[in-house]
């Protein structure tokens, strides 16, 4: 048998960015003000027929099978989990950011204490046979869960019906465990709009 | 930004510290005896690595709250930062017996000079691989070039705070390696080819990294830190030092035609010389700090274009 590796796909075009997984992590991770485990991307984009449609992509830890970020942890406190997710042991981290300067999609952060957090995969409800929260909470089920290594978990077969999906950088080759479905398609659209997180411009409008 | 300027101090310090030990060592190969500046060197090249590496210590707040996890350090050997950690306390160990056994016994185990210089050479190709290992995230964090420019760097700013030191101390011991002057012009010309190559091959990044990597190429030459480029690093940093040396050794070669084979033999001794050298000295300096903290302060990561 198999080792497990949990991973996430989403499929971009049920999710309406409605901001509920955000929320519903915020509250079941305790993550501070101004910090997300998980945001959404919100903009505009210019669908090839001319018309304007809204885009959202969420974002959160890729949970990457050669994750930088434990690879440049000096204490150890960044680890791959046995169910293939990457944990952070808060005993550990000094709070030196190497790993936070190592990932590619920036999804980490400090707290004020000092030591560095970021997406668990709710690694205490997944533990405890529950789903992650953002994929329990998600409105329109755009968010599937499961091991990727077990050909008849629900995400391995909509993975296989979607042609094994699309993840974010993959020319990095560092193996995210986090899926998508239809993010090339949205990559491909000229941006229309500013780009939006978190209700926030994260990125101004420069067309 | 992950990392600021907090950061920058210590990759300058280190390797300021770890430049200024190497030109410690040289010392014992010098023309005329050099003992001060050889404390000089000895003394600086401990005390900036210490000072540098207390800042790391500070700046990873978590681990200051928390000291018995800095034992942790070395438990990861896949991590770079282990190795530096590694790499740092056995050049503070070694520098500081040897500084010790200078102060006592007034000279010191040739042998033990080189495996202190060695680990210096080490500690500042490290504040460079340091970031080179973070490249996946920010393309400008090259492990190809980081390490030999930091490594160059290093060398100026370590040499430079030695002179400088020397020259207000013990001017008349500053002559006392006649290659000094050709390494002041070469230094330089060898750092502004390396960021020059840095630039470009950042620039030319393809693929996820295109966006971020051209990002950071802009920030520098025309963006929020061009002026710390173009004056603080570019003209400060590596031209004025240039046409300082290159003042000097004119004046220099001009002041005696016959022995103008050498280059810092030849110069006039005298408060003039003595100001350009000094000003070159702290140019130098600013031009050390300011490539480390653009080297971070103007990347940009993967994510964030």
């Amino acid at each position: 048998m198999s080792e497990k590796r949990l991973g996430m796909l989403i499929d971009l075009s049920l999710c309406i960015g409605c901001n509920a997984c955000v929320v519903a992590c915020k509250r079941e991770n305790d993550v501070p003000l101004t910090k997300f485990n998980t945001w959404i991307e919100s903009f505009d984009v210019e669908r090839p027929d001319g018309r304007i449609a809204r885009a959202n992509v969420p974002k959160q830890c890729n949970h990457c099978e050669d994750a930088p970020c434990v690879k440049v942890c000096p204490t150890g406190a960044s680890y791959k989990a046995e169910d293939g997710t990457v944990q952070v042991d808060m005993e550990k981290c000094i709070g030196c950011k190497y790993c936070m300067a190592a990932c590619p999609y920036q999804v980490r952060y400090q707290l004020d204490s000092g030591e560095v957090q970021k997406c668990t995969f709710c690694h205490h409800r997944t533990t405890e046979g529950m789903l992650p929260m953002c994929v329990s909470t998600c409105v329109g089920y755009a968010r599937f869960f499961g091991d990727l290594n077990d050909p008849e978990s629900d995400i391995s077969k909509r993975l296989a019906e979607a042609n094994g999906g699309e993840v974010l950088y993959d020319d990095l080759g560092l193996h995210p465990s986090l899926y998508y479905i239809g993010l090339k398609d949205i990559e491909a659209m000229p941006v229309a709009s500013a780009i939006h997180r978190g209700g926030n411009v994260m990125k101004p409008y420069e067309g | 930004m992950v990392w600021d300027a907090f950061i920058a101090i210590y990759l300058f310090l280190a390797g300021l510290g770890a430049g200024a030990f190497v030109l410690g060592a040289l010392t014992n190969w010098a023309k005329k005896p050099a003992p001060a500046m050889k404390k000089i060197a000895f003394i600086v090249g401990p005390v900036a690595v210490a000072v540098g590496t207390l800042v790391l210590v500070v700046d990873a707040h978590a681990g200051f709250n928390n000291p018995m996890r800095f034992f942790l350090l070395i438990s990861n050997l896949g991590s770079v930062m282990s190795w530096g950690v590694i790499i740092l306390s056995v050049f503070l160990v070694v520098s500081i017996i040897d500084l010790i056994v200078l102060l006592v016994k007034k000279s010191t185990p040739k042998a033990l000079d080189i495996v202190g210089a060695v680990m210096a050479v080490c500690v500042a190709a490290y504040t460079g691989v340091l970031l080179g290992d973070a490249g996946v995230a920010f393309p400008l964090w090259n492990m190809a070039i980081l390490p030999v420019l930091f490594v160059v760097s290093a060398a100026s700013t370590g040499f430079a705070i030695v002179m400088l030191v020397t020259h207000l101390a013990k001017p008349e011991e500053t002559e006392a390696l006649p290659f000094m002057g050709k390494v002041g012009l070469a230094l330089p010309v060898l750092e502004l080819a390396l960021v020059i190559v840095l630039l470009a091959v950042t620039a030319t990044a393809d693929g996820s990294a295109a966006a971020a990597a051209s990002a950071s190429v802009a920030n520098l030459i025309s963006g929020p830190y061009a002026v710390a480029f173009w004056l603080g690093f570019i003209a400060i940093g590596l031209v004025l030092p240039f046409c300082l040396e290159m003042v000097r050794h004119r004046k220099g070669v001009g002041a005696d035609p016959a022995t103008s084979e050498g280059l810092p033999s030849d110069r006039p001794s005298g408060a003039s010389d003595m100001t350009l050298a000094l000003a070159g000295e702290c140019a130098v300096l600013v031009g050390g700090f300011m490539l480390r903290y653009l080297v971070i302060m103007a990347a940009v990561a993967v994510a964030l274009v």
